[in-house]
């Protein structure tokens, strides 16, 4: 097959999709957002936690799709719970999409106006933003998937170098005692870790572009486990390098740590002009995902080609960045999302794989 | 309720949620509305495939009567200045016969002398038919029959010799055209220090005899075309057998029947003709005058195209690595080849976003450089009346004059202008306080890292997109900096040249062809084609 006509994604760039769906805004203000939660340097404990459970929920995920191959969740919602019920979870679906796109995007801006841009009005930096991601997504998945295979590399590179220069600011003292105050802090913080797994719902449109969706669970298992891993260094080097009581009262902590130190003799002195740079592109795939996601829902949901539901999606997207009047605002859309998503997959693929099950076990039907 | 009513925005923000829908859409249709306007291969009501080498455009028969004959051709083709007809009587077989040549197209002594010779004294019924034991006697390499009236014409013109003899049913060409040409010289473009010393010239069989002269092989097969409408030329595409893949070479031959021009003057317009997308900088197909690279692309299972006229030979399908690849990566030892390979790769990267990144750190974010270096860049911008990327355009507007003038000028006088525009008008500029001497070694560095491109047109493209950067940055800083290369990636994974992706190996990735990527891996660890090629034999060695 040399012009290829399908639309498929193979199994490591499904894996890369999943990261780069997750990593997100997570990265600069997760330290802030689960430390406040819990007052203890057990910030990394809660994470695991919040990772291991994720794993499972991916693992239900993509169980439920691997019943309905080469469906996203768009068909086969409908097929389990019937048309218009299924429309509806999807519709919840794709505001949610819509919602966290917006989100993401907000996030950049203000990391953009308050660092790099000040003084910049706010439409100058989402505006470009948003149309340079609607050429990508019009690419279909294949473009975006080829695009996030670039940058992650990039950003794993600088966020380990990051991490490694680091170390010498590092005091492990900061991360002690661990499980101070007992365990209740860990399962208190368990709130604000989900909202930085927030985008796993990809898992349940990616399976059905997979060339190979035998191997979606491994393709997904590895997806998930590069940003819990770079999750988990974030949160002990950050905490291990500003202490919790600094973190607290900080905006965006990781940023905070690389700016606490200088390289001399370098071509840059700090990294935070790395890492600033990494951390647009990173938002960029983020965002692209999620705007992709929601144009497919619509187009899926509604049965009408793609191109004109994504350019549809571009104002939509664009006022749900709007809507937050302020950083305070946009944090707390940030948690919010969190308990959507929480909701959501309650929703999603817990309700349906329950009456999907009981449906073909208990009443014997073909669905 | 209120809560709801506060979250909603003013009407400012929906204005541009509007601005943010129309711009894509007005992008998308403007771009619909010219690539329907450039793509002429979707109208294929109008089109006039090229015919193979062998077949017929359009055909008036030999009557198969001599007078008849040429006196049709003496009214088509008779009033040519520089077209010659000898009349003469071939003794043996007791027939007139004409014989018809241009001035200039064919070596005259042995016309005169052997040929005539032969043909007036020597020549039967059997020799000119090509068999048996008098065929071997011909003094001329070449006797084809024409198979028609216009293609009889045709080739005469074209400088064959054409003989029309009484009796027989249809005219002969014998001896290929023998034109002046330029001698075999060292490619021009691509120069290597080690590495064979040879290039293409502008004879299609001179070019495939090179392609041959390669090594034993009966797996390199050469397929003809003939394609323009007015003035045909022959192209030929060049493919080993038992390597390519069956499938590309049906694209490339379906696209090459495709074209529709009246006249091809050099391979450069096959190669717009044929490419996936008009509208991308980036050229989709690599031109190479070098056989050695050629012959190496067709061993990797490429296809190389050589269009009769031009030393420029085209290869495709073509990645991005491609064009940041010289020959003498492979001739020399691995290591230092590596090193220079992802040199050149720094470069590009250099020539592409120096600029940019000028810009980007000096007029919006110096806090971002190492202090020093930004008090002593700002020290020196001192008296600079310019902002920085009006004061970089003008610099770079004058290297890339600079760089054009260099080419047009006589070869005497190239070298002095160079000195003067770059050192002497360079100097005066940072004398005289208008630009910085930091923006001189910037752009100079950047100039320089675009001519070590091995690809010469790949070097136009990254200097065609410094300046789309250097505008991003301008307008929004860093921010857009990384935006514009955002936006390069996205357009080039969405590119492909005849089904591959332009990325691979590096996206969609292939672990395989990393070997021959940013680095070149030992010869000994090559043991395998591109996997992106989807070749028929994977391996290259047993």
């Amino acid at each position: 097959m040399f012009v290829r006509t399908d639309d498929k994604i193979t199994t490591s760039q499904a894996a890369v999709f999943l990261t780069n769906t997750i990593l997100g805004a997570g990265i600069l203000t997760m330290p802030r957002s689960i430390t406040q939660a819990m007052k203890t340097p057990d910030s990394w404990l809660t994470i695991l936690l919040g990772g291991v459970i994720i794993v499972f929920v991916i693992l239900l995920m993509v169980k439920l799709c691997q019943r309905f191959p080469g469906q996203t969740v768009f068909q086969y919602a409908g097929r389990i719970v019937g048309k218009f019920p299924g429309g509806l979870l999807c519709l919840l679906l794709i505001l949610y999409f819509v919602i966290t796109a917006g989100f993401e995007i907000r996030t950049l801006a203000e990391v953009t106006l308050f660092f790099l841009l000040e003084g910049t009005p706010i439409w100058a930096v989402t505006l470009p933003f948003v149309w340079a991601g609607t050429y990508l997504v019009c690419g279909g998945i294949n473009s975006i998937a080829r695009v996030f295979q670039i940058v992650l590399p990039i950003t794993l590179f600088v966020l380990l170098v990051s991490f490694g220069v680091s170390l010498r600011i590092f005091d492990i003292n900061n991360l002690r005692p661990v499980l101070g105050d007992g365990i209740l802090p860990v399962f208190r913080g368990l709130k604000s870790s989900i909202l930085i797994y927030t985008g796993c719902e990809v898992v349940m449109t990616l399976v059905a572009f997979m060339q190979h969706p035998n191997q979606a669970a491994k393709a997904m298992l590895g997806g998930i486990a590069i940003p819990i891993c770079l999750y988990l260094l974030t949160v002990i080097f950050v905490i291990g390098g500003l202490s919790i009581d600094s973190i607290i009262t900080s905006t965006w902590p990781t940023f905070d740590l690389v700016r606490s130190f200088e390289i001399t003799g370098f071509f840059v002195e700090r990294l935070e002009f790395p890492l600033m740079v990494v951390w647009l592109m990173q938002m960029f795939c983020n965002f692209c995902s999620f705007f992709f996601q929601a144009s497919l829902g619509v187009s899926q949901v509604f049965k009408c080609s793609f191109m004109p539901v994504a350019l549809g999606m571009v104002p939509l997207i664009f006022l749900s960045a709007m809507v937050p009047k302020s950083v305070q605002d946009l944090f707390t859309l940030g948690s919010a999302i969190g308990m959507m998503g929480l909701i959501l997959f309650l929703l999603l693929p817990v309700l349906l794989s329950l009456i999907w099950l009981f449906r073909t076990k208990g009443l014997k039907q073909h669905v | 309720m209120s809560f709801i009513l506060r979250q909603i925005p003013d009407w400012k923000i929906f204005v541009q949620a509007l601005i943010a829908l129309l711009v894509p859409i007005l992008a998308s249709k403007i771009y619909k509305r010219f690539y329907s306007l450039i793509d002429d291969r979707r109208n294929d009501a109008s089109k006039k495939p090229a015919s193979d080498a062998d077949a017929t455009p359009s055909s008036t028969p030999f009557s198969g009567d001599y007078q008849t004959d040429t006196e049709t051709i003496r009214s088509r083709i008779g009033a040519n200045s520089d077209l010659t007809a000898r009349e003469f009587t071939m003794t043996k077989l007791n027939a007139r016969a004409t014989l018809y040549f241009v001035d200039g197209m064919q070596s005259e002594a042995l016309l005169n002398m052997r040929i005539m010779e032969f043909l007036a004294f020597e020549a039967t019924q059997e020799s000119l038919s090509g068999s048996g034991k008098a065929g071997e006697q011909l003094p001329f390499n070449i006797l084809t029959e024409a198979p028609d009236l216009d293609s009889f014409n045709r080739s005469v013109l074209y400088g064959f010799a054409g003989l029309l003899i009484e009796g027989l049913p249809s005219g002969f060409l014998i001896e290929l055209p023998n034109g002046s040409n330029r001698s075999i010289s060292e490619p021009l473009s691509e120069a290597l220090l080690r590495g064979p010393r040879l290039g293409f010239s502008e004879v299609l069989s001179e070019n495939t005899s090179m392609l041959r002269r390669q090594g034993y092989s009966d797996q390199l097969e050469m397929k003809g075309f003939r394609i323009g409408t007015s003035i045909q030329k022959d192209l030929v595409v060049a493919y080993m057998k038992d390597i390519v893949n069956p499938e590309l070479l049906q694209e490339v031959t379906a696209r090459i029947r495709k074209i529709n021009a009246d006249f091809l003057a050099e391979s450069g317009y096959v190669e717009q003709l044929i490419e996936d997308s008009y509208s991308s900088p980036f050229q989709q197909v690599h031109n190479t005058e070098r056989p050695d690279r050629v012959i190496n692309a067709l061993m990797e299972g490429r296809i190389a195209l050589l269009l009769d006229g031009t030393p420029f030979a085209l290869i495709v399908p073509t990645t991005f690595s491609m064009l940041l690849q010289s020959p003498e990566d492979y001739y020399d030892r691995w290591l230092s080849g590596s090193l220079l390979r992802m040199l050149r790769f720094v470069a590009a990267f250099v020539s592409l976003m120096a600029p940019a990144f000028y810009i980007s750190f000096i007029a919006f974010h110096p806090g971002l450089i190492p202090t020093e270096l930004a008090l002593s860049i700002i020290e020196t911008r001192q008296g600079v009346p310019f902002p920085p990327f009006i004061e970089v355009l003008i610099l770079e507007f004058s290297i890339e004059i600079l760089r054009e003038a260099g080419i047009r000028l006589p070869k005497p006088i190239g070298p002095a202008m160079g000195i003067v525009g770059g050192l002497i008008i360079g100097d005066a500029a940072v004398q005289a306080g208008i630009v910085s001497p930091f923006l001189v070694i910037v752009v100079a560095v950047t100039a320089i890292s675009s001519f070590s491109i091995p690809v010469y047109s790949a070097g136009i493209t990254l200097r065609v997109l410094r300046f789309v950067g250097m505008l991003f940055a301008a307008v929004l800083g860093m921010f857009g900096t990384t935006l514009f290369f955002l936006l390069l990636c996205s357009h080039l994974t969405k590119l492909k040249s005849f089904g591959v992706p332009y990325l691979t190996p590096a996206s969609p990735f292939r672990l395989r062809d990393w070997k021959d990527l940013f680095f070149r891996a030992p010869l000994s660890l090559m043991r395998q084609r591109p996997a992106m090629l989807k070749t028929q034999k994977s391996k290259r060695k047993s």
